[in-house]
């Protein structure tokens, strides 16, 4: 173990101490409960560490995902166990499920004692949340591999679709949209859009997108509006309409769908926001071996996805231990590992110092299913702005 | 009683809006459900489903039925085996054999009509056919017991033709059962969202799914959208209900 | 007659195993590695979707779906069985209000009425407890079970009992004797339908579930997602479902 492992637990409890000494003691969180973060978060993180031993935390996140699954079982779990803490996974078929029970715990005037301690939540649903005070305050920032290892002045990182994180969520994994071909049946993929409506021309019915507002069709049509700006955008998918996969009268309604299309033949492009999906689809027998990532436009719509805490968990210090370790760069490096999950870090690598090493064996481990590169990151619209595009499209698009 | 309290918190999410000092009572969903038209296209999509997948099914479980009647447990069993699995699993194997590129696509080198998005819905009634006529034939073969065969065995010896025993034995014996059944599967095609998802069509839309897509735009403010749609779709199968039993004329328990 | 028989004797079988078999290709899904178009038999065969239905979460879920589905069920049928028997004799005089009440759940999309009740046991700290989920799986169940039962009732019934009773039996013995024969095949459909809402309840499980893992809450992400391990536990859920029906059919076969 490298010489400053000894040191920086301490190092980094001391300036957390000192951070939250500075904190306004006005801060605190939103529900004034008995899990006071302000409060907590001021004794130190080793009273944290204490509180959280012997609490079980309740994750709720996708349960779909069998990788993902292993990933958080075998190896978050039991580096959790080690610090006194249990871990509940609670699987949902949608992250969508996990905030509708915050709101519905908040309709139901709960303000302590919920039943989620720690969710993965997209940024439409943070932004709801957030608006309504749905989230834990000043917590996020103050974690000592936050405080270490990430970028805050990455603005990827400080926003979330567009919206503040200001300092409720803990950020955990990137995702980049990226596309697939299959290298048996197409040379040379199409690498912009307008590429792209010219082979749906040349090539009928070979050409599609889930519908929105699934979560995959949404991210496309947001990439293109990136691209092309918003009225453009909408004139290219009405003129690319014809062209669809079944004339563009019928859409699959989801990426599960989609990719189902892609691995039988039917069509050409599959697309998922997730850079390693790939390979995943590989595993499951889902796509062909031959089928190969690939970029349209300059670089891959990316965004990084969070964790948080609602204002009435019920067990704040151990989802704020969890959140903590899940920033962890030997867990991080473990998920970026293509063998596990090939997930991006949201860690910035620069200021790892001796652990970089874990990062460069992920770099080795180079797989044809991953792309090496995600070209220049184009970044999400604002939160606010999704609906109404999902909706002009179902005015628009679809007929 | 506690279902009262559901659906009297059914009735409340669907005219207040979570906001950030707490629930405040608004007709908004309301008045933007009532004025899309996407929505009047969903009501009357679900019904006519609704209406069609609960005909052919009691019509598919009659024959199940009456064919069944005699034979035993296993040949039963069989037959109403689509009745355990989930309606979710039951579409995902209709679309494994009946979508493009499903194993009946592969087996034929085609198929001649669309069953799966098609805008007709086609596929959602024969998904619900397939799942609910051994459930109505299960009902129907308990009501068909032996006080019912020794009627019948009465009237064939009495002269009655096959059709006349249909009608005055074995029509009134099951009458009842099957009206229920039917209400009750009518209510459940108006309500679910699962078949739809996976083998309907993008528009139009049941209103199960319309209700599911409005919090996938914004869940906050979709929350009443979706409460609002499926009462909508409660009072459709309460109105169902009630017609089905004044049509049948009072059935046994009424 | 003769004729009508023979063709009646393939008939029979022949709907029985169209009704089946279109589930078979579960089965193959279950143990395909990679089943993709245009092939119709797999490309490759494997045990992943196997090695996760049988993963230590999946089980927990199986287990607790049973306990709870079985306590719901034993439940449902104690409660439907004097309010089933009240309506189906026409001992109360204006059946109609209460027949409705009690239907009334099954005409709501239950996901209304999981939404619905989900406040409210948050209110009387009755979420994320076993009993709660037991109720939420009761308020849901409790008219499916009602409503099947309550067409076994009815004057034949009551005529037979009385019978019995003016031969000098007990009420045991009536019970064991007439009165369960005769209703035996409508309970036997209760309590299978009540047993498979149970077993394939997801929304409620969810809300008022506190974490508990369930076999529904653990199959239904992966439905989309991963058709191999989907399907394997789709036959994991599928065993004790097709048990409890095969079970019931046979109860509802052998008195008469």
């Amino acid at each position: 173990m490298p010489r400053t492992g000894r040191y920086a637990p301490r190092v980094a409890a001391a300036s957390v101490v000192l951070l939250l000494a500075l904190l306004p003691s006005a801060c605190g969180g939103g529900a004034g409960s008995p899990a006071d973060p302000a409060t907590t978060g001021r004794a130190g993180w080793d009273e944290v560490l204490g509180q959280a031993r012997g609490q079980t935390v309740r994750f709720w996140m996708f349960g779909g995902d069998e990788r993902l699954n292993a990933y958080v079982e075998d190896e978050v779990e039991p580096a959790l166990d080690r610090l006194g803490v249990r871990l509940e996974r609670v699987p949902v078929s949608d992250t969508a499920d996990a905030v509708r029970r915050v709101v519905a715990e908040r309709r139901a005037g709960k303000t302590a004692g919920g039943g989620v301690d720690l969710l993965w939540v997209n940024g439409e649903n943070f932004a709801s949340g957030k608006e309504v005070g749905l989230w834990l305050e000043d917590w996020s920032r103050s974690l000592p591999n936050s405080r270490r290892f990430v970028d805050w002045n990455d603005p990827s990182i400080a926003t979330d679709f567009g919206v503040d994180v200001d300092d409720q969520e803990s950020p955990w994994q990137r995702a980049a949209f990226v596309y697939a071909y299959d290298r048996s049946r197409i040379k040379e993929p199409p690498d912009s859009f307008d590429a792209l409506l010219a082979h749906a021309r040349r090539h009928p019915g070979r050409v599609t997108y889930p519908a929105p507002p699934d979560f995959t069709g949404s991210a496309f049509v947001r990439q293109v509006v990136a691209e092309k700006g918003e009225d453009q955008a909408f004139a290219f998918l009405r003129e690319l309409n014809p062209y669809l996969y079944r004339k563009g009268e019928v859409f699959p309604k989801s990426q599960a769908e989609l990719d189902q299309l892609f691995g039988d033949g039917l069509i050409d492009f599959a697309m998922a926001y997730d850079a390693n999906f790939v390979d995943a689809a590989v595993g499951k027998g889902l796509f062909a071996p031959s089928a190969r990532p690939f970029l349209i436009g300059g670089g891959a719509l990316t965004n990084v996805s969070y964790v948080t805490i609602p204002a009435n968990a019920a067990h704040v210090a151990g989802a704020m231990v969890l959140a903590d370790l899940l920033l962890e760069p030997r867990l991080q490096a473990r998920k970026a590992d293509p063998s596990v999950l090939g997930n991006p870090t949201v860690l910035e690598v620069s200021r790892l110092g001796e652990q970089r090493r874990l990062f460069s064996r992920t770099a080795v481990t180079r797989s044809e299913y991953v792309l090496r590169s995600l070209g220049s990151p184009v970044s999400e619209l604002a939160a606010a702005d999704v609906a109404p595009l999902e909706q002009r499209w179902r005015r628009e698009v679809l007929r | 009683m506690l279902f009262g309290g559901a659906l009297a918190g059914a009735v409340r999410t669907s005219v207040t809006r979570l906001d950030a000092g707490g629930e405040t009572l608004t007709l908004e969903a309301w008045r933007r459900l009532l004025r899309d038209p996407a929505f009047a296209d969903a009501v009357l999509f679900s019904v006519r489903i609704a209406v069609l997948a609960t005909a052919c099914s009691a019509a598919v479980a009659l024959l199940i039925a009456l064919t069944l009647r005699r034979r035993g447990t296993s040949l039963r069993a069989l037959a109403a085996l689509p009745v355990p699995v989930p309606h979710l699993l039951v579409a995902v194997v209709a679309v494994l054999w009946l979508a493009p590129g499903g194993v009946a696509d592969r087996l034929l080198g085609g198929l001649p009509v669309d069953v799966v998005r098609d805008r007709a819905g086609i596929g959602i009634v024969l998904v619900y056919v397939y799942k609910e006529a051994p459930f109505l034939a299960l009902l129907l073969l308990a009501a068909m017991g032996r006080g019912m065969h020794e009627r019948e065995e009465a009237a064939a010896v009495l002269g009655a033709t096959w059709w006349q025993r249909l009608r005055w034995v074995v029509w009134p014996t099951v009458r009842g059962p099957l009206v229920v059944g039917c209400i009750v599967v009518a209510a459940f095609v108006l309500g679910a969202f699962e078949v739809p998802l996976a083998v309907g069509p993008n528009t139009p839309l049941t209103i199960a799914e319309y209700a599911q897509q409005a919090t996938q735009d914004d869940l906050l403010a979709g929350e009443g959208l979706q409460a609002a749609a499926l009462l909508v779709a409660a009072a459709a199968s309460i109105l169902l209900a009630v017609a089905a039993v004044r049509l049948a004329k009072d059935p046994q328990g009424d | 007659m003769t004729e009508r028989s023979a063709s009646r004797r393939v008939l029979a079988p022949a709907l029985a195993l169209a009704m089946a078999l279109p589930l078979g290709v579960m089965v193959m899904r279950a143990f395909a590695d990679a089943w993709r178009a245009p092939a119709v038999i797999p490309q490759g065969w494997g045990l992943r979707g196997l090695r996760e239905a049988l993963s230590g979460m999946a089980l927990d879920a199986l287990a607790n779906s049973l306990v709870v589905a079985v306590v719901v069920t034993t439940a449902a049928v104690a409660l439907a069985w004097p309010a089933a028997r009240a309506l189906g004799e026409r001992r109360v005089r204006h059946p109609a209000l209460p027949f409705l009440l009690l239907a009334l759940p099954l005409l709501v999309p239950s996901y209304a009425t999981g939404t619905g009740l989900t406040p409210w046991f948050l209110r009387l700290g009755l979420a994320d407890t076993l009993a709660g989920l037991v109720l939420a799986h009761l308020v849901i169940v409790l008219p499916y079970v009602t409503v099947v039962l309550l067409s076994a009732f009815g004057p034949p019934v009551t005529a037979l009992e009385e019978m019995a009773r003016s031969q000098g039996l007990t009420t045991a013995q009536r019970l064991r004797w007439v009165t369960l024969p005769a209703v035996g095949p409508s309970l036997a459909a209760a309590v299978l339908l009540g047993f498979l809402v149970s077993w394939s309840e997801y929304g409620s499980s969810l809300a008022v579930g506190g974490g508990r893992p369930m076999l529904p809450l653990v199959l239904l992400p992966f439905v989309r997602s991963d058709p191999q391990v989907a399907s394997a536990l789709s036959l994991l859920f599928l065993a004790p479902a097709a048990a409890a029906l095969v079970l019931a059919a046979r109860a509802a076969r052998s008195p008469l």
